[in-house]
């Protein structure tokens, strides 16, 4: 077979390479055959994931609103499952696990059978004590200890965490999810889920069954977690407990409390609610009925609910009516005689003994309906829609929460299509002027709205992130620019629809004169919108605070409660009282606390926010505080 | 019939019969899992089977083909795949890596049908007579370097290595003396033994004996020697100029267990499964590494830990067996084709076959870095089975025409 110099050289290498191989067969199988058989048995070599601490919520006091407690986890090694019968009986009897869950997740996981799958999470610790014992003859479980959320109390900002569901497993998994992972699933939990999840690291597991290392691998190689960033908002945790506990027993609807200057929402209130901590452990029909029952808890009225929003609306109309200079602050509209008619139909003011003729200032006062229903004759409608547009008043706020709803203002077009070609808007027109017809808002939108009058016209996008701590400190706006825009309203309006609200709580006559505190100057109007939830109305009540500067915006909207004058006033002046008592405590800057201080390294962009908020005061770099002064005692008179 | 019955190679073809029905028992058992009772089964080993049969089916054409035609088609092909490999880059990334046209559910690889186009390309040219060495040499160089350059582009650096091990053999069996092959290889053991410096004296000695041997002059001798000194001797400069990241991923490549989460788990995994199998191994489907699925590409890459695992030794033994008498038949049929460039060819085949073999058991026991090179006609991959099956078809096609032209 051998003939030349060719052939030799090439079976020369090829015995060269192949006795190499079969020697180093023979060593790995034959003289450490026994070894690696050992390694094999304990079957323990695996790369395991670090799941990273998810980032808490605290209020902006650094007070916690949401924290990681330790849980007991059940994970199973579907590789190891020796019968599966048996254990499904056991997960059935101990866990509550269902025999066709457990095989369809076994099944999933079929070619990924080394890979832990979290079968339960917060296993009380008794139940792990008690089944200790019975554990030992299924090596396919085992218990871990694990991290689980703890909400400190009812709200519907934090959200919830859950086990990630296929459809998001789907989604995310380039993202570095496993079928174990939570992810957020409302709320700031899931719009801040990239900054409070962190990084998982990894580790490579090489212990055999007593534990000890098995040392094929040299220390180190690990990945370290990088832990998520926690979340400091805006909210006062106090101010927030209570407003929630002066809520009226029973009642449906919201109430927002924001600080002008910055646009950071310190208490955000929506009733009925619900406690997020239901949601960490497993959900009972009853709870689930519970939670679906027909006063919507689950519902976020703040964001989620939309509302007409009646006589709150009559600044924006007023808003326009000057500006446009279809009438001057000192010009009387239509006399009141409980209401106006226009074309052949009555339009009725809310006060059946009328009105009068009134100039605006005093139509906001009094919430006179008929003074708008004239005003509305001389607005465009177009001009109208783009005018409440540029208010914030329809499109989402882009307050840092999501499932934001829109609102809505009609259009002539949209009327044309809705009703026919021969529609007239007039009749409608007259209807939007005083807040009722199709218009519908958000309970957050009039509060931006008002906080922007009292911030004299600059809107700021509405927001429940003041900065982020632990790994990294980023304020706000680091994160992701606030939006701050100016209302289309010009100064000289402004003063007078301000001096509107002034006389609305303050002046003989005024609707909301429930809302009157001593100590500070408080500004608003009433709503009593009219719908078709309930034969009685929704009762709004939007105001400021201003004690030197303008400090909060209070909305109070309770749904179906009768008049806002009566019902949602005398909420506001509780609390623009407590504010006013402990305007030091909440205002006070609290240090950061030590825990936040061990920044990890990375990105430490120094803080002095603090103080910069202060700064960030419009109020006192556009207006003179002697303007205020004037106005209020041109009102006395 | 298109066999010639006193030509046809039936050694080869049924020893080449033999190693992909190891192939599919193997994979079989790859693609299953048991859970308690339960055996679940993943459908890639009839999907082997099928290519196994389309495999078989491409022979019998190749050998129907006339052999003017196939002369005729190897040029074009050739031009046609260099195309095909800088087109590639315009195909959507997997996994980061630009290699595959989606062809409707058949991934067609072009790096896969490089390798033995390059091959017969390559024979071709270098066979023509009137050529001396060094033109053998730079035409071989050239014509490789394209499809080299191209396909570490995409990037894949483990399958480039296979095109230089197939040229060299070409190179000797187109009878270029053997001290060329050496000074043209020597640089690169240069490189290798600055990695640790009483290694760099031990070869510059082995290399001018060899050279001696060769009874080159000594001139020539002592030129190349300066050369490879100085090469060893500016290597490790050249190292301490790379940066950190670019250090750690050639020590990576060649100690994997310095990354326990990437290379290094999957080569001792690799490792654990092969030695658990110990002398006679845990039997035909009873593998328990296999079954945790701790190597994500067992089916593949990694294809001899599960014959390691549940045949053993013994197994394994007989694997290699047949892989040396399946070399050995082709190194035979390389002294049987008269004509040059076929032998040429045959040579390329042989290499590329064998470095593969070698690359890949070799890298299942740790032996070698992980380069992703699969185990011929063994491991799971149905355009790899085939162009392989093709380079065995090829090598039949010329025994059972052989003495047609001459």
């Amino acid at each position: 077979m051998i003939k030349n110099q060719t052939t030799i050289t090439f079976s020369l290498v090829l015995a060269i390479l192949f006795l190499f191989l079969a020697g180093s067969l023979f060593r790995l199988q034959v003289v450490e055959g026994a070894k690696y058989q050992r390694i094999a048995e304990s079957n323990f070599i695996r790369i395991r994931r670090i799941t990273a601490t998810r980032g808490e919520i605290y209020d902006h006091k650094y007070r916690p609103i949401v924290q990681n407690v330790p849980s007991q986890n059940l994970y199973l090694t579907s590789g190891k499952i020796k019968d599966l019968n048996a254990l499904s009986q056991f997960l059935q009897r101990n866990f509550g696990i269902a025999d066709k869950d457990l095989k369809e997740l076994v099944i999933k996981q079929r070619f990924k059978t080394y890979e832990e799958i979290l079968l339960a999470d917060n296993i009380p610790y008794e139940t792990v004590l008690t089944l200790s014992e019975e554990l030992n003859y299924f090596p396919e479980l085992s218990f871990r200890i694990g991290s689980t959320r703890n909400y400190l109390y009812p709200n519907h900002f934090t959200g919830y965490v859950g086990r990630i569901n296929e459809k998001e497993y789907g989604l995310y998994q380039k993202e570095d999810y496993s079928l174990n992972s939570y992810i957020g699933k409302t709320g700031l939990e899931r719009y801040y889920e990239v900054l409070l999840r962190g990084k998982d690291g990894r580790e490579i597991v090489q212990v055999d069954v007593k534990g000890r290392s098995l040392q094929l691998f040299e220390e180190g190689g690990n990945i370290e977690p990088l832990n998520g960033l926690s979340l400091i908002l805006t909210i006062d945790n106090d101010l927030q407990e209570f407003v929630s506990g002066i809520f009226p027993e029973g009642m449906k609807g919201a109430i927002v409390v924001s600080d002008v200057r910055s646009g950071g929402i310190l208490a955000y209130v929506s009733k009925p609610d619900y406690d997020p901590n239901l949601f960490m452990q497993k959900i009972s029909p009853e709870t689930w009925e519970y939670l679906n029952r027909e006063e919507k808890p689950m519902m976020d009225r703040i964001i989620y609910g939309t509302y007409p929003p009646g006589s709150v609306f009559k600044p924006v109309t007023a808003g326009i009516g000057l500006d446009r200079g279809l009438v001057t602050p000192e010009t009387r509209l239509a006399f009141c005689s409980g209401g106006l008619k226009v074309g052949n139909r009555f339009f009725r003011c809310w006060y059946s003994g009328g009105h009068g003729s009134n100039n605006v200032i005093d139509a906001l006062r009094l919430s006179c309906d008929t003074y708008f229903y004239d005003l509305s004759l001389k607005i465009n409608m177009e001009d109208f829609h783009n005018y409440v547009g540029e208010s914030h008043l329809y499109g989402r706020t882009g307050i840092d929460l999501p499932n934001e709803r829109q609102g809505f203002f009609p259009t002539t077009s949209w009327y044309k299509k809705t009703f026919g070609k021969q529609e007239g808007v007039i009749g409608h027109k007259v209807n939007l002027a005083i807040g009722q017809g199709e218009v519908l808002t958000t309970p957050l939108q009039i509060n931006a709205f008002y906080a922007a009058i009292a911030n004299n016209g600059l809107w700021i996008q509405p927001h429940l992130l003041k900065q982020t701590a632990g790994r990294g400190r980023l304020t706000r706006e680091q994160v992701m620019p606030l939006v701050k825009k100016r209302l289309p309203m010009q100064m000289q309006t402004l003063r007078t629809i301000q001096q509107g609200l002034w006389s609305v709580v303050n002046a003989p006559g005024g609707t909301g004169a429930n809302a009157r505190i001593n100590g500070a100057k408080i500004y608003g109007k009433t709503g009593s919108a009219e719908n078709v939830m309930g034969r009685k109305t929704h009762a709004w009540f939007c105001g400021y605070l201003v004690k030197d500067k303008p400090e909060i915006a209070v909305t109070v909207f309770l749904e179906n409660a009768g008049g806002g004058g009566a019902m949602a006033a005398p909420l506001t002046a509780k609390i623009f009282n407590y504010y006013l008592g402990n305007l030091e405590t909440i205002k006070q800057v609290t240090p950061l606390p030590p825990q936040f201080k061990t920044a990890e390294g990375i990105e430490t962009e120094e803080p002095e926010q603090d103080t910069k908020e202060e700064d960030i005061s419009p109020a006192e770099t556009e207006i003179d505080p002697s303007a205020n002064q004037a106005m209020e005692e041109n009102n006395v008179h | 019939m298109f066999i010639n019955r006193k030509k046809f190679d039936f050694v080869l073809f049924a020893l080449f019969l033999l190693l992909i029905i190891v192939g599919c028992i193997v994979i079989f058992s790859a693609s299953t899992t048991v859970i308690g009772k339960q055996i679940h089964l993943q459908n890639s080993w009839w999907k082997q089977i099928l290519f196994a049969f389309l495999a078989l089916g491409v022979i019998a054409l190749l050998l129907r083909l006339p052999m003017p035609v196939f002369d005729l088609l190897v040029v074009p092909l050739y031009i046609l795949n260099i195309l095909a490999l800088s087109l590639v880059f315009f195909t959507p990334a997997v996994n980061g890596a630009h290699r595959w046209f989606p062809l409707g559910g058949i991934n067609y690889q072009p790096s896969e049908s490089a390798k033995l186009l390059t091959i017969l390309m390559v024979a071709r040219i270098i066979s023509k007579e009137n050529l001396n060495e060094y033109r053998q040499i730079l035409y071989g160089f050239l014509l490789t370097l394209l499809p080299v350059l191209l396909i570490m582009l995409e990037p894949d650096f483990g399958t480039t290595l296979v095109f230089w091990a197939a040229l060299i053999a070409m190179l000797i069996a187109a009878e270029v003396p053997l001290f060329y092959i050496l000074l043209c290889i020597s640089p690169i053991v240069s490189i290798i033994s600055s990695v640790w410096f009483p290694a760099i004296p031990i070869w510059i000695l082995i290399l001018v004996i060899l050279l001696l041997k060769a009874h080159l002059s000594w001139v020539a001798i002592t030129v190349s020697g300066i050369i490879n000194v100085f090469i060893a001797l500016i290597t490790p400069v050249f190292w301490m100029g790379l940066k950190d990241y670019q250090q750690n991923r050639i020590l990576t490549f060649m100690d994997p267990t310095r990354d326990p989460l990437g290379a290094g788990y999957q080569i001792i995994q690799a490792k654990i499964a092969i030695g658990s199998g110990s002398v006679f191994g845990k039997g035909w489907l009873k593998g328990t590494q296999k079954n945790m699925n701790f190597l994500p590409e067992h089916r593949t890459d990694f294809i001899f830990s599960v014959l390691g695992e549940e045949f053993g030794f013994v197994g394994c033994m007989f694997l290699l067996l047949l892989f040396i008498a399946f070399f050995l038949r082709l190194i035979h049929n390389i002294g049987e084709l008269k004509v040059r460039e076929r032998k040429v060819a045959t040579a390329g085949i042989l290499a590329y076959l064998m470095f593969q073999t070698f690359i890949n058991i070799g890298m299942n026991i740790g032996l070698v870095p992980a380069t992703g090179i699969p185990l011929p006609f063994i491991s799971y991959g149905g355009s790899n089975l085939l162009i392989n099956s093709i380079a065995v078809g090829v090598v039949l096609k010329y025994l059972n025409e052989r003495g047609f032209i001459k």
